[in-house]
């Protein structure tokens, strides 16, 4: 399993994101076994597999909403195991959830504005009676918090609840709230479930200029057109181990993976 | 945002002509009450109402405010505004430090732990006599001391009149203040956490933190409330700090909007004037409190914010 480390270290320079022999149990589900990745800084990165394969729960282990049992993890080259998540946003990674988590009573510039709250600079006193610095700070955000709702094509929408909305633009509204900490890394959950087709072409346009922003982005997804067209590289899991790394041709070229898929998305 | 100001305006002027149409000395004690209750109001929405917290603990920082404001002033000769100063810090201390210890605690379990330290602080007050009286109570308790700048201003607090306008001044501010909190980014946080705590802290929020500031500055508003309540009545006992006083404060919050600014205000105003209107048998007061809660809970859970609201729209879907 060290194999693929090497290779995608090698196929697209210095790794952003780096993870050596994760485990998570849960009782006597081993969700993730032995996993070990490279993510290359400023590729589109993703993990594929099955259901139940352990793509959310590796997700979840790098954007620390869970620890690992054991392994090693680093951004950058900061260890990140043991530091929970709201510091690691910090750092630069967000992440959407494949189960939505928006702020579902908030309207949908309230729960983009939420996604700044790293980036305020305040002095604590103008929170109690605003001055310069606060309304500054407010301008700041309003503006790139719509610029950030038209980016996933919600402008028009901005004082709607969150929960009102239908679920694919839920999850477009989840990717804007993650833009807004302004990550170096962004992780998606299956962003293109419950999508319609217009829905997942502008999700694919919208992936790739993220990454042409020089954001990196690991995508879990089961749509295979989308994977197919947008990932630079594909990691194949399946019962929480690793299967198969490279590019998007040679992992639907390989028997490992069709087997694994029963032939079902390659047949 | 709408500009405030006018708001402010009509504030001031209803706080300036209470008085005067309640004119008796016994209607102006209930309007200083009323605006305490204001406050205590205030406070608990900010905890529950805002970043979601069941806490049933606000009558200990009540308490907490009113006893060591009178013993630093009775019992160590302390002027009265530095004592004051000195509880509000005590009161958030101490709401800090609960709320820090209660962190991993959620729902049912955080209202235990919150409901235990007002008993626990109830229960202190009665026994610890030698710096509390316990039952027997302290009594002579004087207003807050007269403001004098030579030749300019003599303001003297020993009427209930300007009794009420000096806590119904202070409540205007701690409105302000945490209408201004509300609406910033600290706000934002707040309302985050009570959302979803994950997704909270897939945006970079430390939702602990977030909590015990809340928390603490909630309690330090209870605080600052219990500061007014023995120069009012002249009289402190454990009493007046039964856990009890947590369920009112939960009534006016409830009955009047969570989580709104104005609706803690309205609840709170409703509630003390209402079973004094409906005066008679003695336990009257809490009757009105539980049948009220009840009715809201079930019929309209948005409070009487919410029943204005649901007015307005009808009145104005009426019109062509
Ligand atoms: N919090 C949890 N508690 C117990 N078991 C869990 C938990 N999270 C995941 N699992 C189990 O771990 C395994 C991997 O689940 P995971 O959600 O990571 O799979 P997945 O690859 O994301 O699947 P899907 O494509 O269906 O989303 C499953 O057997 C699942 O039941
Ligand atoms: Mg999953």
């Amino acid at each position: 399993m060290s194999g693929n480390l090497a290779s995608a270290s090698l196929a697209a320079g210095p790794a952003l994101l780096q993870a050596q022999g994760l485990h998570k149990s849960f009782g006597g589900v081993r969700a993730v076994q032995d996993i070990s990745l490279a993510v290359p800084a400023g590729a589109i990165f993703a993990v594929i597999g099955p259901n139940g394969a352990g793509k959310s729960t590796l997700l979840n282990l790098l954007s620390g909403t869970y620890q690992p049992n054991a392994g090693t993890l680093a951004f950058a080259g900061r260890g990140l195991v043991g530091m929970p998540a709201h510091k690691r946003v910090r750092l630069g990674i967000a992440r959407t959830f494949q189960k939505i988590r928006l702020f579902k009573q908030l309207t949908l510039l309230e729960n983009v504005l939420a996604g700044f709250h790293i980036h305020h600079d305040v002095p604590a006193w103008q929170y109690f009676l605003p001055a310069g610095a606060f309304w500054r700070d407010f301008r700041r955000c309003r503006e790139e918090a719509r610029a950030l709702l038209d980016f996933v094509g919600l402008a028009d929408e901005a004082q709607k609840r969150a929960g009102a909305l239908p679920y694919g633009r839920q999850r477009m509204l989840e990717i804007a709230r993650a833009m807004a900490t302004r990550p170096k890394l962004l992780m998606l959950d299956e962003p293109a479930a419950g999508l319609n087709a217009a829905e997942v072409a502008l999700l694919l346009d919208r992936l790739q200029q993220i990454r042409a922003r020089g954001i990196t982005v690991i995508v879990v997804e089961h749509n295979m057109d989308l994977v197919m067209n947008v990932a630079d590289r594909v990691f194949v899991m399946d019962h929480g181990e690793y299967l198969f790394e490279g590019a998007p041709r040679e992992v639907q070229a390989n028997p490992r993976v069709i087997a694994a898929y029963l032939g079902g998305e390659f047949a | 945002m709408a500009p405030r100001w006018p708001w402010i305006l009509v504030a001031v002027a209803v706080i300036a002509l209470l008085p005067h149409l309640l004119g008796t000395p016994y209607w102006r004690g209930i309007l200083v009450i009323c605006a305490m209750n204001v406050m205590l109001a205030l406070s608990l929405n900010l905890i529950l109402g805002y970043t979601g917290q069941l806490n049933l603990g606000q009558s200990g920082f009540f308490a907490v405010g009113a006893y060591v404001t009178t013993v630093l002033v009775k019992s160590f000769g302390w002027g009265f505004w530095p004592a004051a100063l000195a509880a509000v810090a005590a009161a958030g201390t101490l709401g800090l430090l609960l709320a820090l210890f209660a962190v991993r605690l959620r729902g049912h379990y955080l209202a235990i732990a919150s409901l235990g330290f007002a008993v626990i602080t109830y229960q202190v007050l009665v026994n610890w006599e030698s710096m509390t009286e316990g039952v027997r109570g302290i009594y002579a308790i004087r207003p807050p001391p007269p403001i004098r700048i030579d030749g300019l201003v003599d303001i003297s607090f020993s009427s209930p009149m300007m009794l009420f306008y000096l806590v119904a001044g202070i409540a205007l501010l701690v409105y302000l203040a945490l209408d201004n909190v509300v609406r910033s980014p600290i706000g934002e946080t707040l309302r985050a956490i009570r959302e979803d705590e994950v997704s909270a802290a897939s945006l970079g929020i430390d939702a602990a933190r977030w909590k015990a500031f809340a928390f603490g500055l909630g309690a330090a508003v209870a605080g600052l409330a219990g500061c007014f309540y023995p120069s009012f009545v002249g009289t402190l006992v454990p009493g007046a700090f039964n856990i009890v006083e947590s369920f009112t404060m939960l009534a006016m919050v409830i009955v009047g909007g969570l989580g709104t600014m104005i609706g803690p205000v309205i609840g709170a105003v409703v509630l003390t004037f209402l079973p004094e209107l409906l005066r008679g048998v003695g336990e009257l007061r809490l009757l009105v409190y539980g049948l009220a809660l009840t009715l809201v809970v079930l019929f309209m859970p948005g409070g009487l914010v919410q029943a204005w609201q649901l007015l307005r729209a009808r009145f104005a879907g009426g019109r062509p």
